[in-house]
């Protein structure tokens, strides 16, 4: 089918986004001499637009652009993959035990997935991201907190599906723990499926943490945010209208190119299946 | 059907519950001290105690949940911590503007993107597919505060035909309900699209059309009738993404709506305010989605049994 050559070739435009950005993240100071915090012009007269010094111009305070997106980025991916680590981690867990278990503690976990689909994901981001003190570490420890439930969804219900496989009955006829059998015989079972959400969650993390920091809720200053360059800048669109294209054009292509991986795997994985 | 619904309306109300013990807890834990935010950093601390004291800070921590909760059922949310003014009438001061706002970008975007799932499903086929695919993968991606600074500048300053912000006339509404909507229109035309092309290859369609079922007689009674389950499904579960959505875009648009409120209140840490707010949105969220499950029952009347 040419479903399937379709997926591919999606797979393959996100990876190289991915790859892309990943690759900036890690060069960052080997890509730019400036410092991303660091005022580099001799004397500011509002900011530059792109040229020979600056390949993407300078800010409204006279700081290099470009070494702002590059350093940008590793603030993005880190917050993201963290996030995303952290809502793999909870869902994961609680998938497995709700659907192993089943019964009435299936029924209250469920009942709690439903609770935290029913909060409005934004605001209840912004009222943990006021209790916490904003840093690298509790950004992606509230977004983790309230993206987990896709994941314990869906393991939850591979679970349902393999827990009456011959294996797993053989396993429970041996006497394993239930420790064991969850750890041993139902995690591996998960985790592919888990590899195509976790690269949805890494695009949702990413789109979370910019609009956090947009609004001035996210990692503080001085480490450099996409979401906030957008805000820092967006009265100055007028002047310095690539101050304001260029972060939003950066944040999508994380977002984009999470997206296009996961979804490609989903319907990848769904064929093999099949 | 009246069981189902009295199944459905039970679980919505004890997820309520659920919310008000979250709420409730995040309030407790804002390291915001109540008597300072009103009664100011200078306050002598015999003030301060006696406003604890009132506001009944003193009392053990699920006697406090007790009194939160039967408050809320009055439909008491407390008072701002800032101004004083009740909670509730800052809510219904503000729920106009974002019931306005939410509205308008839900309608016209799940018009809009009915028509074009529709009119795309018509001409499915791998190229088709694709391009809605990826429109919609890609336009989805878009943040929505930088699309709508984007819009600003396309239309209120380079173009300058419409306002750059603020709130009062059609003018005012057309640049944040089109950037809410865009998000509603490119979801919706790529769902409708996948659900009517899958219908539409489906046995009983072709049965309907072998015996001689016209073009707009299978759209509508066959391919639609089926695809809107899942449409109107999505449609419920879609109003909790689109509060983070309109929280957003009040902000970058200046609009006076609930979401403004809420980001206004993180910064005065005005609790009660934002407490209130998140509340009332997850009460709005809930009923919605058990409007749904009522709509859910009429359209299909399988899931009754379900």
């Amino acid at each position: 089918m040419g479903d399937r050559r379709r997926s591919q070739r999606l797979l393959a435009v996100g990876l190289v986004l991915v790859g892309l950005l990943t690759i900036v993240a890690v060069a960052a100071p080997w890509l730019t001499p400036y410092d991303p915090s660091a005022i580099v012009v001799a004397e500011y007269r509002g900011p530059e637009p792109p040229g020979p010094a600056h390949p993407l111009g300078t800010d409204t305070l006279g700081r290099d652009v470009w070494a702002r997106l590059a350093f940008g980025a590793r603030t993005s991916l880190v917050v993201g993959a963290l996030a995303m680590a952290m809502s793999l981690v909870i869902g994961v867990t609680i998938g497995l035990v709700a659907g192993y278990f089943g019964g009435w503690v299936d029924a209250a976990l469920m009942w709690v997935v439903d609770l935290v689909l029913t909060m409005p994901t934004l605001l209840l981001l912004i009222v943990l991201a006021t209790v916490l003190p904003p840093s690298l570490l509790t950004i992606p420890l509230v977004i983790g907190v309230v993206g987990w439930t896709t994941f314990a969804r869906t393991v939850r219900g591979e679970v349902l599906s393999l827990r009456e496989r011959d294996y797993l009955v053989a396993a429970r006829a041996l006497g394993a723990s239930h420790g064991r059998i969850l750890v041993r015989h139902l995690l591996p079972g998960v985790l592919p499926g888990v590899i195509a959400l976790a690269a949805l969650g890494m695009s949702g993390a990413i789109g979370l943490d910019a609009g956090l920091s947009y609004l001035g809720l996210g990692v503080p200053l001085p480490t450099p945010s996409w979401g906030r360059m957008v805000s820092e800048v967006q009265t100055y669109f007028g002047v310095a209208p690539w101050l304001v294209v260029l972060p939003g054009v950066a944040i999508s292509l994380g977002v984009i190119g999470f997206n296009l991986v996961g979804h490609a795997l989903i319907d990848l994985l769904g064929d093999r299946r099949a | 059907m009246t069981a189902y619904f009295v199944r459905r309306l039970a679980r919505a109300l004890t997820t309520l519950f659920g919310t008000t013990f979250i709420v409730f807890l995040l309030v407790r834990v804002v390291p915001a001290d109540p008597a300072v935010s009103i009664a100011g950093p200078k306050a002598d601390p015999e003030t301060l105690a006696r406003i604890r004291r009132d506001l009944g800070l003193d009392d053990p921590v699920l006697v406090q949940y007790g009194r939160y909760v039967a408050a809320v059922a009055r439909g008491d949310l407390g008072q701002s911590y800032v101004t004083g003014r009740r909670v509730t009438d800052v809510i219904l001061d503000r729920l106009p503007a974002t019931a306005l706002l939410g509205l308008t970008s839900l309608g016209i975007g799940f018009l809009a993107g009915l028509v074009a799932g529709l009119l795309t499903a018509a001409r499915r086929g791998s190229r088709t597919d694709w391009a809605v695919l990826v429109a919609s993968l890609v336009g989805l991606s878009l943040p929505t505060f930088w699309v709508g600074n984007v819009l600003i500048y396309a239309f209120g300053y380079r173009l300058a035909v419409l306002p750059l912000g603020g709130y009062g006339t059609v003018r005012h509404l057309v640049l944040p309900a089109a950037t809410l909507a865009l998000g509603v229109f490119l979801l919706y035309a790529r769902f409708v699209h996948t659900n009517v092309a899958g219908t539409l290859a489906s046995d009983y369609v072709r049965t309907a059309r072998a015996k001689g079922a016209g073009p707009v007689r299978i759209y509508v009674r066959h391919a639609l009738r089926n695809a809107l389950i899942p449409i109107v499904t999505l449609l419920g579960l879609d109003v909790a993404a689109l509060m983070s959505g309109v929280v957003l875009t009040e902000t970058v648009f200046n609009w006076p709506g609930l979401g403004r409120l809420a980001v206004q209140a993180v910064f005065s840490l005005d609790v009660p305010v934002l407490a209130g707010t998140v509340l009332f949105s997850a009460a709005l969220v809930l009923a919605c989605n058990l409007a749904v499950d009522l709509l859910y029952g009429v359209i299909d009347p399988r899931v009754q049994r379900g």
